[in-house]
C-alpha cells in the first residue's frame, strides 16, 4: 500500500521506469524474438510414444512428403506432360535444398514390377520419354496393370499424376510452401499443377494464423478503445486502461524473449487473455474513484488517491493473484510451450495489477480529481434505477434464478457430452480456400494426403518372411481399406503380392501372399537382384524383425486418425499370437498423441485451477463457503463453454481448450470483486438487501462495463477470414458474457442464501453485529 | 631338367620384358586399363563366394554362393548357386555376357516356384545382387567406356601402383570419375575410389587379400563401402580354382534346376 501510494506521487519516476522497461522489452523483442511454428519443437521428445515413433521413422526413413499434382485436361499420357514430369523430378532437388537427390518419386522414377514374355523386370515406367502413340499406349497399359501405381501415383482416370518429394524434417515449412507454390505455377500450361501434403498445410497455417491476427488485433484494440471511451467517458481512464493492457502484454513477451525463450504459436493467446483481464483492473479502479467522488466530492487529491487505494488494493491484489495462480496451473502440462504460456501469462497479469494500482492514483496526483461528466454512463449510477430494479427482481425471484441456472447447467452438460476432440490442420481453412480444395481434389484422385504408419515388431529374425504373418498384415490392410477415410495401403505384402502376380503371368488368382517362407525369401532375393534394394528398406528392416505398413488417409483430423488406430488395434491379439507387437509412427500420429496430451494437460490444469481458486478464496475470506461459492460462476461458465462447443460443433482443440482458462481468469475476478464489496458493505453495517443493492450498482456496473468492452473488442475476431480466430472470438464473447451474467445472478443468490444462514460473514463479526444492530453506516 | 630350363628362360624373358617396359615411355592410361581388362583370369573358375552385406545401421546379411565361370571368345558365362541362407538355398542365377556388346542375358531359378525366369537388366550400374557392387564393378565394364589417365604412382604393400583416373564417356554417369590403383606389370587393382559429381568420394573399394592361384591373380577378399549410404559389401572368395574341366552344360537352365552338383 505504502509502496503504491508513494510511487504514485512521483510521476516522473513512473515515466522513467516505464519508459526504461518498455525500451528494454521492445529491444528484447526486436533482437531476441524467435517465432517457432514447427509442431515437432513443441513435443515432449522423451515421451515413450514419441521416442518409439522417432525410432521407427529413422529406421524406415518415414518422412513427410509434399505432393505435386500434375493434372492434364484429358490424359497425362502425352509426350509433353511425361517430359514435364521427368524434368520436374530431376529439377526439384536442384531447386530446393529441402529435397535431397533421389528423394523424388514420380512416374519417371517409380519401380515398375512387370513381366513380359517371361521376363521379370523392375525398372522405371520410362527413362526415354515415349513419343509414338504405340509407346504412349504401352506406358498407359503398364500403369493400369500395376496396382502399386494405378490409383496411387496416377489417378484411375489418367488425368492426374503425383510427384512425391520427401522433405528434410528440419526445413522451414512456411518458406518452403511459398516457394513451392510459385515453382508449381511456373510449370503450368496446358497442365495444371497443385501442391498438397502435410508440410504445405502446416506451412500455410503457420503463415496465415499470425498474419490474420496482425490484421485483426489492431481492430480489436480500436474497438475496445471506442467502447471504453463510450462507457467511461474519460480519455484519461481509457488511455490508462490501454497502457495497462499493452504494457502487460509487452511485459510478458519482453521477459520471455529477454530470457531467450522463443515465441510459440500458442502465445498468440497471451495478448487476448491479458487484454480481457487487464481491462477489468482498470474499470474497477475507475469505478472506485468515481464512486468515491460521488460519495464525497470534497476530497483532496491525496485523500482520494489514498482512500481508493485502500479500498481496491485488496480486491485487485486478490484477483491478480488468483488469476496468476490459475494460469500457473498450466505449468503442470507436459508440453513445454503451454508451461511457458502459463508462466508468462501469470507474469503479465501481475504486471497489469501493479500498473493499475500505480497509474490510477498517479493520474489523480498528476491531473487532479476527475470531473464529473453529466453524460457519462457511470455517473448515472447514483439513481441508477435499473440496477436497483435488477436487485429487486433478483431478490424476489431467487428460485427462478436457481431453476434457470440448473437448466443452463443441464443444457451445457448435455452439449458437453457432444464435444469432440479434434486437431486438424486442414479444418483451419475455409472449405473453398485453394488449400482445402486441393486437398479434396488429391483425396478424390489418389490415396490420400495424410498418412499413418503401423509398425510391427518382433524379436525373431525372419518373422516377416512367414506367410502367416504376411497374411495377417494383408488382412489388416484389407480391413482398414474398407474405411472410406483410408485410401491406399503399402507394405511388404504389397510388393510380394505384385511379384507373385507377375511371376504367375498376371493371373489375378495369384495376387496373394506367397504360400511358403521359401517363396517369400526367393521373391525378395529376386527383387534385390532386379530392383532397387533400398525400396524394401522402407517396408521391412534388414533382419525381417520389423515391418512398416503405410496407410494413406483422406483426412488429417485427429478424430479420424484415432478411429483408424482403434480399428488397427483390434488386430493386436492376432499379431501377439505371432509374437509381434503393434505400434504407430509418423508425424500424423505424433500430432495425434500430442493433441491428446495437450488436451489432457489443459483439462487437468483447468480442474486444478478450480481447486486452487477455491482454496485461495477460502483463505482470503477465511470462509470455506465463500471459497466454494466463488467458484460456482466459473464452473458453470466452463460447462456452458464446453456445452456450446458441443452444440455448435466447435471441436475441442488445444486453442479452444485454452480459452476456458479465460473463463477462470476473468470469472474469478468478478467473483472476488463482488464478494469483497458485499463483505465490506455488510461489515459497515448495511443490511443484506442494502448491501446487495449497493454491490450490484457498484461492482455490478464495473463487471458489466468490463464485459461489454472486452466482448465488443473480441467480437471483431468473429469477422476474421481465418476460422480458428473466429472460434476464439466467439468463445471469448461467450465466456465473458456467461461469467458476468452468472456472477450477477447465481452468485448473488448464493451469497444471500449463505448470509441468511449466517454462513457468509466470519463468526466473530456475526456476533458483533448481533449485539450492535444497524448502526454505523458510512 | 626341362622344367628348370623353361623356368630360367621364362625369367630371362620376363626380365627383358620388364626392362623393355621400363625403357619405353610410361604406359598411357588407356593402355594400363586395357592390360587390366585383358589380364589372364583363367578360362574358367570355380569358387565359393561369401557375400556379407552391412547396412547403414550395422545389420548384416550373409550369403554363401557356389560360383562357376567360363570364358570363351563369345563372352562370359556365369552360374551361381545359393547355399545359404536356408530359405533361398538352391536358388540359382545364370548370366551370359557377350563380347559383341549385346545386353547381358540373365536368368534366375526360384526352387520354391520351380521356375526359371529371365531377369532383365539393361543397366550396368545396377546393383549386383542387391549389394554395393554394380555389374560394372564386378569387372565387365569395357575400358573404352571411359577416358583414362595415369596421374601419379604410389606404393601399396610395397608394390608400385599406377594411379589411373577414369572419366566416363556416358552422358549422366553416377560417378563423375574414378581413381584406380593398379599394380604395375601385374595389372591387378588394389584400390578404387568413386567420385560423385560434387567431388566427394561416393564409394570406395578396398582389397584386403589377393593371391596367385593356378597362375592367375585373384582377389580373395574385398570390401566395397558406399560412403554416401553408409553401407558396405564384403566379398570373400574361398576354394578358388582355375582352368577346370567345365562342360558347357553347366551353364544351362537344366543345371540351374539341378543345383551345384557338377
Amino acid at each position: 500500500m505504502r509502496f503504491f501510494s508513494s510511487f504514485a506521487k512521483k510521476p516522473i519516476l513512473i515515466l522513467v521506469v516505464l519508459v526504461t522497461l518498455l525500451s528494454l522489452f521492445v529491444f528484447g523483442i526486436a533482437t531476441n524474438a524467435k517465432l517457432v511454428t514447427d509442431l515437432n519443437k513443441y513435443m515432449p521428445s522423451t515421451h515413450p510414444a514419441f521416442m518409439a515413433s522417432d525410432e521407427a521413422e529413422e529406421l524406415f526413413n518415414i518422412q513427410d512428403s509434399i505432393l505435386l499434382v500434375v493434372e492434364h485436361p484429358t490424359s497425362i499420357y502425352n509426350t509433353g506432360t511425361l517430359e514435364k514430369i521427368q524434368r520436374i523430378t530431376e529439377d526439384l532437388p536442384r531447386q530446393f535444398e529441402e529435397i535431397a537427390e533421389g528423394k523424388v518419386t514420380s512416374l519417371a522414377t517409380a519401380d515398375n514390377i512387370t513381366s513380359y514374355d517371361g521376363d521379370m523386370e523392375v525398372q522405371p515406367f520410362y527413362t526415354d520419354v515415349p513419343t509414338t502413340d504405340e509407346e504412349l499406349a504401352a506406358l498407359e497399359a503398364s500403369v493400369k496393370a500395376n496396382s502399386m501405381i494405378n490409383g496411387r501415383n496416377v489417378s484411375f482416370d489418367s488425368t492426374a499424376t503425383l510427384i512425391i518429394a520427401e522433405i528434410d524434417p528440419e526445413s522451414d515449412a512456411t518458406s518452403l510452401q511459398k516457394r513451392l507454390l510459385e515453382y508449381a505455377k511456373s510449370w503450368e500450361g496446358p497442365e495444371r499443377l497443385y501442391v498438397a501434403g502435410r508440410p504445405i498445410v502446416e506451412g500455410s497455417l503457420a503463415e496465415l494464423g499470425p498474419k490474420d491476427m496482425a490484421i485483426m488485433f489492431p481492430l480489436v484494440i480500436l474497438f475496445m478503445i471506442i467502447l471504453l471511451y463510450l462507457l467511461l467517458r474519460s480519455v484519461r481512464d481509457t488511455t490508462i486502461n490501454m497502457i495497462i493492457v499493452l504494457f502487460g502484454t509487452l511485459f510478458a513477451f519482453g521477459t520471455k524473449t529477454l530470457l531467450g525463450i522463443p515465441i510459440y504459436a500458442v502465445d498468440t493467446m497471451i495478448p487476448v487473455m491479458l487484454i480481457a483481464i487487464g481491462v477489468a483492473y482498470g474499470i474497477h479502479m475507475h469505478n472506485a474513484i468515481h464512486h468515491r467522488i460521488q460519495d464525497n466530492p470534497n476530497l483532496t487529491r491525496d485523500q482520494l488517491a489514498q482512500s481508493v487505494l485502500k479500498e481496491m488494493i485488496r480486491p485487485i491484489f486478490m484477483t491478480a493473484l488468483t488469476t496468476a495462480i490459475g494460469f500457473m496451473a498450466l505449468m503442470t502440462s507436459e508440453v513445454l510451450p503451454v508451461r511457458y504460456f502459463g508462466l508468462f501469462a501469470a507474469i503479465g497479469v501481475i504486471s497489469e495489477m501493479v500498473l493499475a494500482l500505480i497509474l490510477f492514483p498517479a493520474s489523480i496526483y498528476l491531473f487532479g480529481i476527475p470531473k464529473k461528466k453529466a453524460k457519462g454512463l457511470v455517473t448515472k449510477q447514483v439513481k441508477a434505477p435499473k440496477q436497483n430494479r435488477w436487485a429487486s427482481i433478483l431478490m424476489d425471484h431467487q428460485r427462478t434464478v436457481i431453476v434457470i441456472t440448473v437448466l443452463i447447467i443441464l443444457l451445457g452438460g448435455y452439449g458437453a457430452t457432444k464435444v469432440w476432440i479434434d486437431t486438424s490442420f486442414l479444418a483451419n481453412f475455409e472449405p473453398d480456400s485453394p488449400i482445402a480444395l486441393t486437398d479434396v481434389f488429391v483425396n478424390q484422385k489418389f490415396g490420400g494426403t495424410s498418412s499413418l504408419n503401423i509398425i510391427l515388431s518382433s524379436e525373431d529374425e525372419g518373422t516377416f518372411k512367414e506367410p502367416a504373418v504376411l497374411q495377417a498384415m494383408d488382412d489388416l490392410q484389407t480391413r482398414l481399406s474398407q474405411d472410406p477415410m483410408v485410401g491406399a495401403t503399402f507394405s511388404l505384402t504389397t510388393f510380394l503380392k505384385q511379384m507373385n502376380l507377375v511371376m504367375h503371368e498376371n493371373d489375378a488368382a495369384f495376387e496373394t501372399v506367397p504360400e511358403s517362407r521359401e517363396l517369400v525369401a526367393q521373391y525378395l532375393l529376386l527383387y534385390e537382384f532386379s530392383g532397387d534394394p533400398e525400396t524394401l528398406e522402407k517396408v521391412v528392416d534388414y533382419d525381417y524383425t520389423k515391418a512398416n505398413i503405410t496407410f494413406q488417409l483422406k483426412s488429417d483430423s485427429s478424430a479420424v486418425l484415432g478411429s483408424i488406430i482403434a480399428l488397427a488395434e483390434e488386430a493386436a491379439p492376432t499379431f501377439a499370437s505371432h509374437g509381434i507387437e503393434i505400434s504407430f509412427a509418423g508425424s500424423g500420429y505424433k500430432a495425434f498423441v500430442f493433441s491428446s496430451l495437450l488436451l489432457k494437460g489443459q483439462i487437468i490444469s483447468l480442474g486444478l485451477s478450480f481447486i486452487i481458486v477455491a482454496l485461495l478464496l477460502t483463505l482470503l475470506f477465511k470462509n470455506i463457503w465463500v471459497g466454494l461459492a466463488g467458484t460456482v460462476p466459473i464452473a458453470i461458465t466452463a460447462v456452458v463453454n464446453f456445452g456450446v462447443m458441443g452444440l455448435v460443433n466447435i471441436p475441442l482443440s488445444s486453442a479452444t481448450a485454452l480459452i476456458s482458462s479465460i473463463a477462470v481468469g476473468i470469472g474469478v475476478d468478478y467473483s472476488i470483486h463482488l464478494l469483497e464489496h458485499y463483505t465490506n458493505r455488510r461489515l459497515k453495517g448495511f443490511s443484506r438487501e442494502e448491501a446487495t443493492r449497493e454491490t450490484i450498482s457498484h461492482t455490478g456496473r464495473a463487471i458489466i462495463l468490463n464485459a461489454i468492452a472486452v466482448m465488443g473488442g473480441f467480437a471483431v475476431l468473429m469477422f476474421s477470414v481465418f476460422p480458428p480466430n473466429r472460434q476464439v472470438g466467439a468463445l471469448i464473447v461467450l465466456n465473458m458474457a456467461m461469467s458476468a451474467l452468472l456472477t450477477l445472478t447465481i452468485l448473488i443468490v448464493i451469497i444471500n442464501y449463505l448470509d441468511k444462514k449466517n454462513r457468509f460473514l466470519p463468526k466473530k463479526i456475526q456476533q458483533l453485529q448481533l449485539t450492535d444492530t444497524g448502526v454505523n453506516k458510512v | 631338367m626341362k622344367n628348370k630350363h623353361l623356368k630360367r628362360m621364362a625369367s630371362i624373358v620376363a626380365i627383358a620384358l620388364i626392362a623393355l617396359v621400363s625403357l619405353s615411355a610410361a604406359l598411357s592410361g588407356e593402355e594400363v586399363m586395357q592390360e587390366v581388362y585383358t589380364r589372364d583370369s583363367g578360362n574358367n573358375m570355380s569358387a565359393n563366394l561369401v557375400m556379407t552385406l552391412t547396412n547403414s545401421r550395422g545389420s548384416t546379411r550373409e550369403r554363401s554362393i557356389q560360383q562357376y565361370r567360363q570364358n570363351d571368345s563369345d563372352g562370359e558365362k556365369k552360374i551361381m548357386f545359393f547355399l545359404a541362407p536356408s530359405d533361398v538355398k538352391n536358388t540359382s542365377f545364370l548370366s551370359y555376357s557377350y563380347a559383341d556388346g549385346r545386353s547381358d542375358d540373365q536368368w534366375i531359378y526360384l526352387p520354391a516356384l520351380n521356375r526359371v525366369k529371365r531377369v532383365a537388366s539393361d543397366k550396368k550400374n545396377d546393383s549386383f545382387m542387391g549389394s554395393d557392387f554394380t555389374y560394372d564393378d564386378m569387372g565387365t565394364r569395357h575400358p573404352s567406356a571411359d577416358t583414362h589417365k595415369v596421374i601419379r604412382t604410389e606404393t601399396i604393400d610395397g608394390r608400385k601402383c599406377l594411379v589411373v583416373e577414369s572419366i566416363p564417356k556416358e552422358a549422366k554417369p553416377t560417378y563423375a570419375k574414378t581413381l584406380a590403383w593398379v599394380v604395375e606389370n601385374e595389372w591387378i587393382g588394389l584400390k578404387k575410389e568413386f567420385y560423385l559429381p560434387n567431388g566427394k568420394v561416393g564409394k570406395k573399394l578396398e582389397i584386403d587379400s589377393y593371391e596367385k592361384t593356378d597362375g592367375v591373380w585373384v582377389i580373395t577378399d574385398m570390401t566395397m563401402s558406399n560412403v554416401d549410404k553408409n553401407s558396405s559389401t564384403r566379398i570373400q572368395m574361398l576354394d578358388v580354382t582355375f582352368n577346370n574341366d567345365l562342360k558347357d552344360s553347366v551353364f544351362t537352365e537344366r543345371q540351374m534346376k539341378i543345383g551345384p552338383r557338377i
